[in-house]
């Protein structure tokens, strides 16, 4: 996954000269390809993000096409007025690279964990939000936020988790949901993003659930999620972030005023993390491990049942 | 610190941007709209003045003409000083002043980008500046010889991103790029030396990489001139003049007395500060 967003951002730059990389000094062997075959368009900003976005609005106002790259804890976090001020509101188009999405740096602690950057960036007008779930998406997400032409911020979470799709995506479909499994209409459907997707396909697999992807947060299709809606008992979200203002939170914006729907949000429940540990072990500690979904999902599934 | 040479002449000639025509503009315009932040525009007409008058360039007059220079207010409190000039250029019209803060009007209380002409969106501080460093480097990049200027004032150096840029900049080696800091010893719930102490900022600046001049910011022959001499030495490296100036500047009542960064004209006061101003037919 990785390999293909390096691939993507050096295509991206080898067809226009425009396409300029900053880094707020991360990236050491991500960029190494990067650096050796278009050495005139990689920009090190230093650790200065907030100037790095404003100075990406400059670059982006006289004709160039920044991609800002740094962590997702700091990216759209700290810099989230210029992000809002220089680059949203006058529509610019650049895009903005957040790696290593919620737990990733799970032995760092919280300063290098982000479970609100989908949260801080989808409140901001002009500002997709995109976050992809395996290399096809990564791919599909790239040159999509290259040709939209507009404000992108694209959220890179755990990458080794496997493909979640089996060919290319060509090209993405504006805030589409992508379907990656067919199961029983009768029993709760799933949505999940990022990371998450690969989750919601092994948790689906033991109860027969279909599956569907979000690459992209913002915008959201208003019709894709009614469908999912009508094709399910209850929905269930997964995401690695907080329940509060990311996937959960779009959908439900959805589904309540247009086929008010039970909605179980499966995320990070409004908690830093607490130990240090492993990838795995953080993933267990807020709930988000496969036995503790399935768990959670059997739970909302019987008590559909009864209610319904 | 360089010292400054004898000052040239200014071209005197070209009456538009008179500072006293500008500030009358702001002070129709702040009274029509009922507004505040007089003090902090009347601060620098003579900065945008001699800027627009001598060294701006906008191909046809066209302010979106893809070989202008920049100007970058990121101290967007003082955007009607900038809206005078704009005035002047015809860029707006009388409508737009007599309007000023009408509703479903286009001009703002700060800097918007979205009104043309102007260049970036500030007010919240420390932003404009960055802006301006990456069209500088954008411009560099082009191998244009369009410049960019940034006028901040001393209360936004307060903030940490203007030091973040000023690092990038001299770092990135950006000759087309001035920063002038509106130096008038104020910010808006006091005194800089009283809320943040900025010291030596030509000291500062110069340890930076900027070539930097500190001169009196209304007078425009200097200023002129110190702009010139800027750009004419120091290859390779960022300018900053620090503009020595009075918050309130040209009213006399207004003249460091800090309330007039929220102060509201009345009619008398508007009577009283256009006559200040000594415009012929203005007197009453």
């Amino acid at each position: 996954m990785r390999d293909a967003f390096s691939n993507a951002l050096i295509q991206l730059a080898l067809s226009d000269p425009k396409v300029l990389l900053l880094t707020g000094d991360h990236g050491y062997a991500l960029f190494d390809e990067f650096r050796k075959r278009c050495p005139e368009q990689y920009i090190n900003a230093g650790i200065a993000e907030q100037n790095m976005v404003g100075m990406a609005a400059g670059l982006a106002r006289v004709g160039f096409r920044p991609f800002v790259y740094g962590l997702a804890a700091f990216i759209p976090i700290r810099p989230v007025e210029q992000n809002k001020l220089a680059i949203a509101h006058d529509d610019l188009p650049v895009v903005l690279l957040g790696d290593g999405a919620g737990f990733v740096y799970s032995h760092l602690g919280t300063s290098h964990q982000s479970t609100e950057d989908i949260a801080c960036t989808r409140a901001i007008p002009n500002l997709e939000v995109l976050s992809p779930a395996d290399r096809f998406e990564m791919t599909a997400c790239m040159n999509y936020a290259y040709s939209a032409n507009c404000p992108v911020y694209l959220r890179m979470g755990k990458s080794d988790r496997g493909d979640v799709h089996v060919c290319r995506i060509d090209p993405l479909s504006q805030g589409r949901l992508l379907k990656v499994r067919d199961g029983r209409a009768d029993r709760p459907g799933l949505i999940a993003t990022g990371s998450m997707v690969r989750t919601a396909l092994e948790v689906a697999q033991e109860r027969d659930l279909s599956v569907w992807s979000a690459p992209s947060l913002k915008p959201l299709s208003s019709d894709d999620v009614y469908a999912a809606t009508c094709a399910s008992n209850g929905l269930v979200t997964l995401e690695e972030h907080s329940v509060l203002s990311g996937l959960g939170a779009a959908v439900t914006e959805i589904t309540s005023e247009r086929q008010p729907t039970r909605v179980l949000r499966i995320g990070v429940q409004d908690t830093f993390s607490k130990h240090c540990g492993s990838h795995t072990y953080l993933l267990e500690e807020h709930g988000l491990d496969n036995q503790s979904i399935i768990a959670r999902v059997d739970a909302f599934f019987q008590n559909a049942t009864i209610t319904s | 610190m360089i010292s400054l040479a004898t000052p040239t002449a200014s071209a005197k000639t070209d009456t538009r941007f008179a500072p006293a025509r500008l500030r009358r503009t702001v002070l129709e315009m702040a009274y029509a709209g009922s507004t505040v932040h007089i003090a902090c525009a009347f601060s620098i007409i003579e900065l945008v003045s001699v800027l627009y008058r001598n060294h701006l360039r906008y191909p046809n007059n066209d302010p979106r003409a893809e070989g202008r220079d920049y100007l970058v207010l990121s101290k967007g409190h003082g955007v009607m000083a900038q809206y005078a000039c704009m005035h002047e250029l015809g860029w707006l019209n009388d409508s737009h002043i007599k309007n000023y803060f009408a509703d479903g009007s286009k001009l703002k209380g700060l800097s918007d980008s979205r009104v043309v002409g102007l260049e970036v969106t500030s007010g919240s501080l420390g932003h404009g500046f960055s802006v301006g460093v990456g069209v500088a480097m954008g411009l560099k990049r082009k191998g244009t010889d369009q410049k960019v200027y940034a006028i901040v004032g001393d209360g936004e150096l307060n903030e940490g991103p203007i030091w973040e840029g000023a690092l990038v900049a001299a770092h990135h080696k950006m000759d087309n790029l001035m920063l002038i800091v509106d130096k008038n010893g104020f910010q808006a719930m006091g005194a800089t030396d009283d809320v943040l102490a900025l010291g030596d900022l030509s000291a500062k600046f110069e340890s930076f990489g900027f070539e930097t001049l500190e001169v009196d910011g209304h007078d425009e022959a200097t200023v002129d001139a110190a702009i010139r001499q800027l750009w004419a030495i120091g290859a390779g490296k960022p300018k900053a003049l620090i503009a020595l100036t009075v918050k309130g500047k040209g009213v006399p009542f207004m003249e460091s007395d800090n309330r007039w960064h929220y102060t509201r004209l009345n009619a008398q006061t508007y009577a009283e500060a256009i006559d200040a101003l000594g415009l012929p037919g203005d007197s009453k």
